[in-house]
């Protein structure tokens, strides 16, 4: 069995996914992980006593091989590695939600700060297809930055939506590493440079990536799956009720393939194989897992597996040794073999005792009785059927997607389970009717949220009325792509005015294939040779959409909604097979839109620029008040202290309303942002191949070289930190001695401790 | 074959027999050179033991397998297990495979198996109770006796003593005599085991029965003799040592909530000797053993638990037991005795799982330091195992496909029908004392692919950290299809049991139910329905102080005694459906949650409710008014309100609501806190208050986190009393809900005392 080769107590809370291990001085590897009150430490238990306190970095008083880094701001990425090949050694990157800091721990000084206006969810260090130097790539508000040792941005890119995780990966064998981004719109996307090669669809926000090998990789959603990928193929994944935390590519039982280890949110690590999923290791911590990592942390000439829990405990595996013969786990194998063997006859036996018994019961009786019912005896050609139709709604209900599933004869469906990804809140709908309420039929209203192809699966209870035992039918049925729209007359005067144009050189037939497939047709309607044209009516918000064919191949989709006509071009695409796709595209409204967002942005930078000064003003202001009260309590002037401290405390009052302010102002213009770069995303999708790369790319330097609104918010300094709520802190902490308020303005100006100065909390005094 | 009342005892019902009884000690010292090391004293030696799964039969019930005694010259025991298709299996195990004996043809479930044989020789004879028939059968498979007992019911437990014969049926005792019926009593709740204090030490026939209702029953002949209360529903007896003790009066209990005690049982009196609380909320025992696995001459205490738990005890020099050794099987321990099974020399503990797993902890090492060759026969023997098995799993495969394809088949016949059998679902749903939640537990023989959760009245499902399941909630129509909540549960492979946890009000009362589908083909569902009664929070206890400030709730009506019983079966938990015998009754209860008390006590015609919670009254009056005209019987309610009460319920929920409201505050500041001490690098400087709030930061997190909602309970019940408290006095005030909500926001005791007394 597998046990740690050495276990560490940090005594230092580790952020979630803030774990980095590196090399800051070439040769003794060090732990770094974030912490709370936005500081990140670094473990460097081979290179003690060598740094002082000076600027950034102090000793930890509690501990002496801990140093403490302050970054004053919530760290929301970090990781460690060679960014300047010249130096020899590593450096350690910082991202929260502003900017970016790549520091040379051993110099203790910074390689560059560089503000990120879209924030930092994510960072990946390495290098990128062509570009030769090392790239810090940082994943934002639906940005992708990537810098180079001096902080030069040399990678610039948007997708399409909020980047939660980053990895870099050989996707295409090519030799050169791709980029694979996940995002909150859960799609895994891989950029080859700034140009996306795949798209695959997951279930929920992709919360973790990892390479394997090759051209695998590991992925982690929010819902507690993980699962392995080869290129866009899903290899397998498993769900568990716990959250993955971190996830990690390591060779535990040294066979020579990287084992997928993840860290769940219960403190449980496993490693699993990568083809199967199976679990070859496990262990238990008492906290949620932080990070794993792996390095040479003992300096004997083998790397481990560092597995940190948030509690700050640290444990390291050394991979099994070739005695243990990939067994990693307490129970011999052969023993589980037996185990799973003799489960297998029993389950077998148990199957062959159902059909035996079955029979017998054939024999005794040929018809069914309410006796038999209780017993859950039914007809032996009970049959289940389904029917998917669009259902235009009434009063009291929606337009929805209805199922419709009823039996073969006189029995009765207790109750549908439908187990789907993406379309229910959790992962199953229920359908149970009262007991008054049941019959052979039931419906089940569906209303998917995003335009995918979902699969149901679809489990239904059949018996009688008084039964206590169901069978249970199980039966599978697509959900077409855009079932969430409705065949419609076409009307001229609902037609909408945004349009995209495209020509393709199919058969008419093949669209019409396309059409059947995607969408959920009557029976009865029947498609006419070219040209024709089909509408649509969404049954979200009425909106119309018009497909126009023209004998030349020349295709026209009317729809204002711009996603919509993105996807009908994606999938039309794929289904075609069509690489490259020019198109024509008009979307007044929307530019509209857009316009106002970027007005707005503008008018959120200058109220930002007022706020700031503001700020700047009001903290002098403090400091000097404060060596006033000082002053007085050090004269004995109870009176006037007291006078001062409420005077401050108001002041603070105020700090503390602008500061929401600011906040506000913030996500607004975070948001804003937002809409930018989807815009700029949005354009993309509805071109397919080098016309999508060349829209994306004029967008980037229309913005990068004239346009004044983003030169802006690159400049754009915001220096708070908007993921610390301020209800979230007490309302007063007593300090006995006022040390920390004091020492708080003696040594720290604003502008070195910038966003959280305003939140200190001050004394206040009783009456005495 | 022997029918009607053959003796117990058989034809060699003075047998002395040939085998010897091996002493306990006996194999393990024969052991000691070769399996331990030397090196390790025996006593302080760390325990080892390696677990062996031996054969699986068909899912069995509590106390259905026992070890024979060892005969001839070999020390080596064999295993005797009956199941619930009634098959009874005798296997010996020969390198490494079971080897069997005998295994009797299908019947009806065994419920129990005994082994007994005259006093003073090897008990060695097999005793069955299947159905209300007691069956014996010799050591070699021959069936010697078959009693069919008057009993109309099945046979729930069973004791045989020598010629004794000790049958428990649902509420009924019987005790035959060679077969001969001898005496007869009627418990006042369900029996859960039965035990005879040991003949030879005691000289005079002693039984006692575990009862649902928290006591054990001292029997003499067909009377009472009294009655011993305990700490929780026994579901399970033991004689301590194995022979109850030097007196022969030592018992050990163990509970359905997992507590453990040993108590003397005298001629007219008992004393508890000690008792284990469930701390780590474990599940319910089911068996009990004695046996000396370490090798120090004292027997240890095996435990069987029926969430997979076995524990080992030894005792310290106090002889207090103390918890030694535990080992997580993955479904409930039906049976658990020590002995020596799978190789000469090594003891080991037997245990068999729901499932009919045989699973032994043996003492001998899997990796032994023996010479390379008998590791090789070692793989050896497992590589004939495994092949063989796999053969099996071949034939099978095809033969299944066969008659897969026959079922197939058959859904083309309009004629035919398709019934597959029951599977058999082993569930609990029992209240938590400790924070007043109920569990579900369920558990099937293979494992479950879903389970459905409905329920028609609003209850919470709460997290359990061993159910690895994916829960996921679905949308609920609470119109018109009375659904409050809809949860699927999709287990993850070979979970073959599945812990929920249900919050529930006060009240609100309704039914739970659990569809269950395990993987298996052609699948089916089973249903399974708990009835959240409206005083779901209670819980039956032996006293209540009488010197609170009561209300009284009084029935008189035209009713049975069976129906104003049947109303209280439907209103609170743990009361026997059956009426009791006599014509009037008593039962105390406690709420869990606020520790506010219950006293009914009803006869024909009339009934009385005592509780210092105006609360429980108010609830007590709405249903039973509701079931009365239901079934049209013209009931008078009257009530004597006691106005002090209120404020003594006050009082009762103060403590609790003052340490949920600190711990909630401090919580809190923990963080701010941490931030603060990392931040200075010491804590020096925080005033002692905020530095104890640093020091049992872990302990206050998992103290908030083991009692989720807490605080919102509490509130929502001292609402209810607030409303329940005016609905007497005929006025309506649920508008001043918010501002009581208002005043508990900011508690002050004396506040919301004065808030009661002035609205109005």
């Amino acid at each position: 069995m597998l046990v740690p080769v050495f276990t560490l107590k940090l005594n230092h809370r580790i952020l979630p996914r803030m774990v980095a291990l590196g090399k800051y001085d070439g040769t003794h590897p060090g732990l770094a992980a974030a912490t709370q009150a936005g500081k990140v430490f670094i473990h460097n238990p081979h290179a003690r006593g060598q740094h002082v306190s000076a600027n950034r970095m102090m000793q930890s008083s509690q501990d002496s091989d801990i140093s403490l880094l302050n970054i004053n701001q919530g760290v929301s990425c970090l990781t460690a590695g060679v960014l300047n090949p010249q130096l020899g050694y590593d450096c350690l990157l910082v991202g929260t939600q502003t900017n970016l800091l790549a520091y040379d721990v051993y110099n203790n000084s910074d390689l560059f700060y560089r503000e990120v206006t879209d924030g930092a969810n994510a960072i990946v260090l390495g290098t990128l297809g062509d570009i030769s130097s090392p790239l810090a790539i940082i994943g934002g508000n639906c940005a992708l930055q990537g810098f180079d040792h001096e902080g030069n941005d040399l990678f610039w890119t948007v997708t399409g939506d909020n980047v939660r995780s980053l990895a870099l990966c050989d996707f295409d064998g090519d030799g050169k590493k791709e980029l694979l981004v996940g995002s909150e719109d859960f799609d895994i996307r891989v950029f080859k440079e700034d140009e996306i090669v795949a798209e695959m669809s997951e279930t929920e926000t992709i919360t973790a990536l990892s390479p394997m090998y090759g051209s695998r990789f590991g992925y982690a959603l929010s819902n507690g799956t993980v699962g392995v990928y080869d290129k866009a193929a899903r290899y397998w994944r498993i769900k568990s009720k716990n959250h993955a935390m971190s996830i990690h590519a390591f060779d535990l039982n040294s066979d020579g393939v990287c084992e997928l280890i993840t860290g769940w949110s219960n403190g449980k690590v496993d490693a699993r194989s990568d083809r199967t999923g199976e679990v070859i290791f496990k262990d238990n911590f008492a906290s949620s897992i932080a990070g794993l990592v792996e390095g040479d942390y003992r300096m004997d000439g083998n790397t481990q597996l560092i597995c940190c829990s948030i509690d700050g405990e640290v444990r390291g595996y050394l991979p099994g040794s070739q005695e243990l013969k990939g067994n990693l786990m307490d129970t011999s194998a052969e023993q589980d073999l037996i185990r799973e063997l003799s489960q297998k006859k029993q389950n077998l036996l148990l199957e062959l005792r159902n059909y035996e018994e079955n029979s017998k019961q054939v024999e005794l009786s040929g018809q069914v009785n309410e006796a038999d019912g209780q017993r859950g005896v039914i007809p032996a050609n009970t049959q289940l059927q389904t029917a998917l139709s669009v259902n235009l709604g009434s009063d009291n209900q929606a337009a929805h997607v209805e199922l419709c599933i009823c039996t073969s004869n006189d029995t009765i469906i207790r109750a549908v389970l439908i187990f789907a990804e993406g379309i229910f809140e959790g992962e199953s709908h229920v359908v149970h009717p009262s007991l008054q309420n049941l019959s052979g039929r039931i419906q089940v209203s569906l209303t998917p949220p995003k335009d995918v192809p979902v699969d149901l699966h679809i489990k239904t209870f059949v018996g009688y009325r008084s039964s206590t035992q169901f069978h249970v039918f199980e039966l599978t049925r697509q959900l077409p792509r855009f079932s969430m729209y409705a065949l419609s007359s076409p009307d001229l005067a609902a037609e909408p005015l945004s349009f995209v144009n495209f020509t393709i050189s199919e058969r008419v037939q093949r669209v019409v294939m396309w059409l059947n497939q995607s969408f959920l047709l009557p029976e009865d309607a029947e498609l006419q040779s070219a040209p024709f044209q089909v509408c649509f009516t969404s049954l979200r918000d009425a909106g119309q959409l018009c497909i126009k064919i023209k004998p030349s191949g020349e295709i026209s989709i009317s729809t204002d909604d711009i996603d919509l006509a993105g996807d009908i071009i994606q999938s039309m695409a794929s289904f075609l097979a069509i690489e490259d796709l020019h198109v024509e595209a008009d979307f007044p409204a929307y530019f509209e839109e857009l316009r106002k967002v970027l007005v707005k942005v503008d008018e959120y930078h200058t109220v930002h620029q007022k706020l700031t000064a503001d700020m700047a003003d009001h903290s002098n202001l403090i400091r000097s008040m404060l060596v006033r009260a000082e002053d007085s309590r050090l004269m004995g002037d109870m009176r006037n202290m007291k006078k001062r401290y409420m005077e401050l405390y108001d002041l603070n009052r105020d700090l503390l309303n602008e500061y929401k302010i600011r906040c506000t102002n913030h996500t607004e213009l975070l948001n804003n942002l937002k809409t930018v770069n989807q815009a700029i995303q949005r354009a993309g999708q509805l071109r397919v191949g080098k016309p999508k790369m060349q829209v994306i790319t004029a967008c980037r330097d229309a913005i990068r070289n004239n346009n004044a609104v983003f030169l802006q918010h690159c400049r754009f300094l915001c220096t708070n930190s908007p993921d610390l709520e301020l209800d979230q802190l007490p309302a007063c902490i007593w300090y006995e001695d006022r040390r920390f308020a004091t020492w708080f303005f003696c040594n720290c100006s604003p502008q070195s401790f910038p966003g959280h100065s305003f939140m200190c909390l001050f004394p206040v005094f009783e009456d005495t | 074959m022997v029918t009607g009342n053959g003796c117990l005892l058989g034809k060699a019902g003075c047998c002395a027999g040939p085998g010897r009884v091996r002493s306990p000690g006996w194999g393990r010292e024969a052991s000691a050179a070769t399996a331990r090391s030397p090196a390790t004293a025996p006593g302080a030696m760390e325990l080892r033991l390696a677990r062996v799964d031996y054969l699986q039969v068909g899912v069995t019930s509590q106390k259905t397998m026992r070890l024979l005694p060892a005969s001839g010259r070999r020390a080596i025991q064999k295993v005797v297990i009956g199941d619930l298709d009634g098959v009874i299996t005798c296997f010996g195990i020969k390198k490494g495979e079971a080897v069997p004996v005998f295994k009797t043809l299908p019947g009806q479930r065994i419920t129990r198996l005994e082994l007994g044989g005259a006093l003073n020789t090897p008990q060695e004879k097999i005793f069955v109770a299947t159905g209300s028939e007691v069956r014996g059968f010799t050591k070699r498979g021959k069936q010697f006796l078959s009693f069919e007992t008057n009993l109309t019911e099945n046979i729930k437990a069973m004791h045989i003593s020598g010629a004794d014969l000790f049958l428990c049926a649902s509420y009924i005792y019987n005790h035959y005599c060679d077969c001969k019926d001898q005496h007869y009593y009627l418990s006042g709740d369900k029996i859960n085991d039965v035990l005879c204090l040991p003949v030879e030490k005691l000289s005079c026939i002693v039984p006692i029965l575990a009862c649902q209702d928290r006591v054990l029953r001292v029997l003499q002949g067909s009377d009472l003799l009294y009655e011993v209360e305990v700490p929780g529903p026994p579901t399970v007896l033991a004689l301590n040592n194995g022979n109850g003790g030097d007196s022969g009066e030592d018992l050990l209990f163990g509970t359905s909530d997992g507590k453990l005690g040993l108590i003397q049982v005298s001629s007219s009196s008992s004393v508890h000797k000690w008792e284990i609380r469930n701390e780590k909320k474990r599940g319910g025992i089911l068996c009990i053993d004695n046996f000396d696995i370490l090798g120090d001459g004292v027997k240890e205490l095996l435990i069987g638990r029926d969430d997979g738990m076995l524990e080992i005890y030894n005792f310290d020099s106090t002889n207090e037991p103390v918890l030694r050794y535990d080992h997580a099987l993955s479904e409930s321990i039906t049976s658990i005795q020590g002995g020596c099974v799978g190789k000469d020399g090594y003891d080991e503990i037997l245990a068999s799982t729901y499932s009919g797993w045989v699973t032994g902890l043996t003492t001998e090492p899997v990796h032994r330091e023996g010479g390379a060759g008998e590791e090789l026969k070692i793989s050896q023997e497992m590589q004939n195992k495994i092949s063989g098995l796999r053969n099996e799993l071949e034939h099978l495969q095809i033969k299944v496909l066969q008659e897969r394809e026959k079922y197939q088949q058959s859904s083309h016949s309009s004629t035919a029908i398709s019934a597959v059998p029951t599977f058999s679902v082993n569930d609990k749903f029992t209240l938590n004392k400790d924070d007043a939640s109920y569990s579900l537990i369920l558990e099937v023989q293979t494992a479950i692919d879903n389970v459905l959760v409905q329920s028609d009245v609003p209850i919470d499902l709460l997290d359990v950290d061993k159910n690895s399941a994916v829960v996921s909630f679905s949308g609920c129509d609470s119109e018109p299809n009375s659904n409050f909540l809809l949860a699927t549960y999709r287990c993850q492979a070979n979970t073959t049991r599945l812990e929920l946890k249900i919050r529930s009000i006060e009240g609100q009362y309704g039914t739970l139910q659990a569809y269950v589908t395990p993987r298996i083909q052609p699948k089916t569902c089973q249903l399974r329905q708990y009835q959240i009664k409206p005083l779901s929070l209670h819980q039956r206890t032996h006293c209540i102080d009488h010197d609170r400030p009561m209300n009284t709730l009084m029935l008189k009506g035209q009713f049975s005694f069976a129906e104003i019983h049947s109303w209280v079966v439907f209103c609170l938990p743990e009361v026997p459906e059956k009426p009791p015998a006599g014509d009037s009754v008593t039962f105390y209860f406690q709420n869990t949650f606020l520790d506010t008390q219950l006293e009914s006590t009803y006869r024909k015609g009339e009934g009385f409710f005592k509780s210092d919670n105006i609360s429980t009254i108010s609830i007590l009056k709405d249903v039973l008014s509701k079931e009365a005209t239901k079934r049209k019987i013209n009931l008078n309610i009257s009530y004597d309100i006691n106005e002090g009460s209120v404020n003594h319920t006050l009082k009762l929920i103060h403590p609790k609501l003052e340490y949920q409201l600190l711990l909630a505050k401090k919580v809190q500041l923990i963080d701010a806190l941490k931030e603060l001490q990392v931040h200075e690098g010491n804590m020096d400087f925080l005033i002692p208050e905020y530095r104890s709030i640093l020091e049992e930061a872990d302990h206050l997190l998992e103290e908030y986190k083991k009692q989720p909602a807490h605080l919102e309970r509490l509130y929502g019940m001292i609402t209810d009393l607030f409303i329940d408290k005016f609905k007497f006095k005929g006025t309506n005030v649920k508008t001043k809900v918010p501002l009581l909500l208002e005043i508990l926001d900011s508690y002050d005791q004396n506040a919301l005392i004065a808030f009661f007394d002035a609205a109005s």
